[in-house]
């Protein structure tokens, strides 16, 4: 088992050394900033996947907390100075704020059926929406804000999209591998025994109410750290942060990726991210290319009815089988030896 | 007090729009035990076809009709395609019915065009009554008299036909009513059919009273009907009547003293009924929240 | 009148991963009590379950009056003539006494008024707590109402649950009673831990254990049978 985990450490490394390089051999702006996008919608994605994948909790309202991230970092950055240092208490008040929404929403509905946390989840992201658009004072309502970002030390001010990619990718790798961590101690092991069978890790005289809240945080927190970046990259927010769309995404990203897995829902954000990019193109060609949600609508509907397991997941299950197979084969020729 | 009186009429009208969509979930909810998130794109698609059928036709009652067969038939699609595959997995439920739900919302967009629609009231519903200082809304007063009449109805129905009580069986056993040879499959998609026709007649209903119909409304009504159904507790239709004329007046009242806090108020009513009576205002004993 | 009116051959039942009908078989004949008999989790609510359909046979065959309905779903095995009342007794609690026969009647032909009045006044109570709902009943008369409920329709096999479960010596004795009557009129199967219950009104026997059917025969050989008792139902 050990080595197997050092493995697959091996590989990720290995990949997110070629993401590191990629910088300096191909610098388009746009191609850089469709990176950043997907380094930080992977980060969203795995926030959510934490609750799906590894809990069972679905969320209808993850957009609120990205939308609470950015909108933390946005207004202190605007308000304050620009430095490095409110740039950091803009994280502080995101992950506070972030934290303590996903809080009451844990403590209010976990312990009943998971259709009460969806509900309120999308009632209260619908609530921050409103919030944002009528709170003109703070939030400029819908026509958003554009704020400044720290300046960077000199010579490296001229490079600062490589910094800002650099830094999500950064972000992207330590939150990873953090949650996988997370979800291979022994607290992710009561998780997914609670998603497996609720009332059998009760009746071990487990109260799983905590672990759910907890994890329910720790989403939320990883949530509006996603957002923080995406207004950090984008140097702006307006409302669209709090759309039923990126919530959407979050769940298309996880669900084609492989609930479950983590690395699915970065490998999500990348073919959703490229696919915005492309079909937005397309809207050139024909107009039904602007309604992309319906396509993405009709293939998210079709992937929770027979593509369940993602791209990862069917992956990890088709080796899993080969395994059990050969097991099989080695067991059965022994015998017969 | 004529502003109070007034005030007081607007919430009810505004209650029983969201009862008739709120109560066409929890029927869904307490008998299938099926969370439909697409409930709020029927209630925008009826309203759509009431505004359509009204331009072709002129004739208010033609367009009703036609929104409520919208919702039947939307309803008997959605069963067949959506819900079927997912019977008994609550997250693959709450994950396909929310899809399409946005599937929904922008077919509107693609069938009607992405803009605002005017929506008109029918000539002999128009204006109002004007009884002291108290100036009464006559499309308004015809909400609240529809909204009631689908309330008694659907009380009878349940309670004293042979078909409610077979619905009423089916959310406190729904093993129990198959070994008495109930085929509770068919009984399903009738419910279905029909919860999701009341929300499309709420559809058709609302867009006259608001002026305009447009596909977010789906979303937005769909929530309040969530935030009812909680309150109100799942599976309850009188819980969903009680719940929704809370949360109309509640809301017209703060939209008219408090306009940034008229959302929240709602929440607020939720948060409260959620710490202190989780299952709800009236919850059924059949149904656990669990 | 010795005719066969239910057969189960090699049943297998799966519940989850678990097996837990083995290759059972089960035979009933017109016009008998057949107790079916054994331990704590050996199969008898799985076996009725299985014949209604509720929990779907694996493989095997049931065969219900020379037609096969293995594969049929619940309602239509209802509707063949099974009447089932359950371990719980499947009351609807919401439901009025009145409310609960009429959800379940499937005719409302001469037959069956004249069953209902048969049936109400061996349960004179039920007729009593008409208008009562069936969750405020005491245990002895939500089994009564069970029991009266199958029997209104026109069924021509009764499976009843364990009916003396949790019910006080008199009630029990007039279960006993009410189904001895009804005995001239239908079939009945019945699954019983109590074998006091299970020898007054047994004609025939099936012992279950471990999802097998071991041992099967009259009910006056199993009465006078000591060893039998003691090994499979644990009665000295």
């Amino acid at each position: 088992m050990m080595q197997k985990v050092q493995k697959s450490t091996w590989i990720y490394l290995l990949f997110s050394l070629v993401l590191v390089v990629i910088p300096f051999v191909k610098d388009e702006r746009w191609f850089l900033f469709l990176l950043i996008q997907i380094f930080i919608f992977g980060i969203f994605a795995m926030s959510y996947d934490l609750l799906l994948g590894f809990t069972g909790i679905v969320s209808f309202g993850h957009a609120m907390f990205f939308g609470i991230g950015a909108y933390s970092v946005g207004i202190t950055l605007e308000r304050l100075e620009p430095t490095f240092f409110s740039f950091l208490l803009g994280i502080f008040f995101a992950a506070m704020a972030g934290g303590i929404v996903a809080l009451i929403a844990g403590v209010l509905t976990l312990r009943l059926k998971s259709h009460y946390y969806a509900m309120l989840t999308l009632a209260l992201a619908s609530l921050f929406l409103v919030l944002a658009e009528k709170w003109r004072s703070l939030t400029m309502g819908n026509d958003g804000f554009t704020f400044k970002i720290p300046e960077l030390p000199e010579g490296l001010q001229d490079h600062r999209n490589t910094v800002i990619y650099m830094f999500c990718l950064l972000s992207m790798i330590l939150i990873f591998f953090g949650l996988r961590r997370l979800t291979q101690s022994p607290l992710g092991k009561i998780l997914q025994a609670i998603r497996e069978n609720e009332q059998r890790v009760e009746s071990l005289g487990f109260r799983i109410m905590p672990y759910k809240v907890i994890i329910s945080v720790i989403s939320g927190v990883v949530a509006s750290f996603a957002g923080v970046l995406y207004a950090i990259s984008l140097r702006f927010v307006d409302t669209s942060v709090f759309a039923i769309d990126v919530t959407l995404d979050a769940l298309l990203m996880t669900i084609i990726g492989g609930v479950g897995t983590l690395v699915g829902p970065i490998i999500g954000a990348g073919l959703i991210e490229f696919a915005h990019h492309y079909l937005s193109e397309l809207s050139d060609v024909h107009w039904i290319f602007e309604r992309w949600i319906i396509l993405f609508g009709i293939v998210y509907i079709l992937a929770v009815i027979f593509f369940p397991f993602g791209i990862v997941g069917t992956i990890q299950r088709s080796f899993a089988k080969r395994k059990q197979r050969k097991q099989e084969v080695t067991k059965s020729k022994k015998i017969a030896g | 007090m004529e502003l109070i009186i007034n005030l007081a009429i607007n919430g009810i009208s505004t209650g029983m729009l969201i009862f008739l969509i709120a109560a066409g979930l929890t029927l869904i909810f307490g008998l299938m035990d099926v969370l439909n998130f697409a409930h709020g794109g029927i209630f925008a698609w009826g309203a759509y076809a009431g505004v359509w059928f009204f331009s072709l036709t002129q004739s208010f009652l033609l367009s009703i009709l036609a929104a409520v067969v919208t919702g039947l038939l939307i309803g008997l699609v959605t069963e067949y395609l959506i819900i079927r595959p997912v019977y008994g997995n609550h997250i693959q439920q709450i994950l396909i019915t929310l899809g399409f739900m946005l599937v929904l919302s922008e077919m509107l967009k693609v069938v009607f065009g992405p803009d605002i629609k005017a929506a008109e009231t029918p000539s002999y519903l128009s204006g109002s009554w004007t009884i002291g200082d108290v100036t009464i809304i006559k499309y308004r007063a015809f909400i609240i008299a529809v909204g009631f009449l689908v309330f008694i109805a659907m009380q009878l129905i349940l309670k004293h036909s042979k078909i409610g009580l077979i619905v009423r069986a089916g959310v406190m056993d729904r093993e129990m009513i198959q070994a008495l040879g109930v085929n509770i499959r068919k009984v399903f998609v009738g419910v279905f059919m029909v919860g999701s026709a009341l929300a499309a007649l709420g559809g058709a209903l609302f867009a006259p009273s608001s002026g305009v119909v447009y596909a977010e409304m789906g979303m937005e009504f769909g929530i309040f009907a969530f935030i009812v159904v909680i309150i109100g507790g799942m599976g309850s239709i009188p819980g969903s009547l009680i719940a929704a004329l809370l949360v109309g007046i509640s809301n017209v009242f703060m939209a008219y003293y408090l306009p940034i806090l008229s959302m929240a108020v709602t929440m607020l009513i939720m948060f409260v009924v959620l710490i202190f009576k989780p299952q709800g205002l009236f919850s059924t004993s059949g149904v656990s929240n669990k | 009148m010795e005719s066969t009116l239910l057969k189960l051959e090699q049943v297998n039942t799966h519940i989850d991963q678990f097996h837990i009908l083995q290759n059972v078989d089960f035979e009933v004949k017109s016009g008998e009590v057949t107790v079916l008999l054994g331990r704590n989790g050996a199969g008898k609510t799985t076996t009725l379950r299985t014949i209604m359909g509720l929990n779907g046979a694996t493989s095997g065959s049931i065969v219900f009056k020379g037609e096969n309905i293995t594969k049929l779903p619940p309602y239509e095995i209802a509707k063949k003539g099974i009447g089932y009342v359950p371990e719980d007794q499947g009351i609807f609690y919401d439901l009025t006494v009145e409310e609960n026969f009429r959800v379940g009647m499937r005719k409302d032909d001469d037959g069956t008024k004249e069953r209902m009045e048969w049936v109400l006044e061996l349960f004179p109570d039920l007729k009593k707590f008409w208008r009562k709902p069936g969750g405020q009943l005491s245990g002895g008369q939500k089994q009564m109402l069970s029991i009266a409920r199958a029997y209104v329709n026109d069924n021509d096999l009764l499976l009843i649950d364990e009916p003396s479960k949790g019910l006080a010596p008199v009630i029990v004795e007039k279960v006993i009673e009410s189904i001895d009557k009804m005995k001239e009129r239908t079939t009945v199967v019945l699954v019983e831990q109590n074998f006091y219950m299970a020898s007054k009104l047994g004609d025939a026997f099936f012992i279950l254990d471990d999802g097998i059917t071991v041992h099967h025969g009259r009910m006056e050989q199993l009465i006078r049978d000591e060893e039998l008792k003691r090994k499979y139902l644990g009665i000295a």
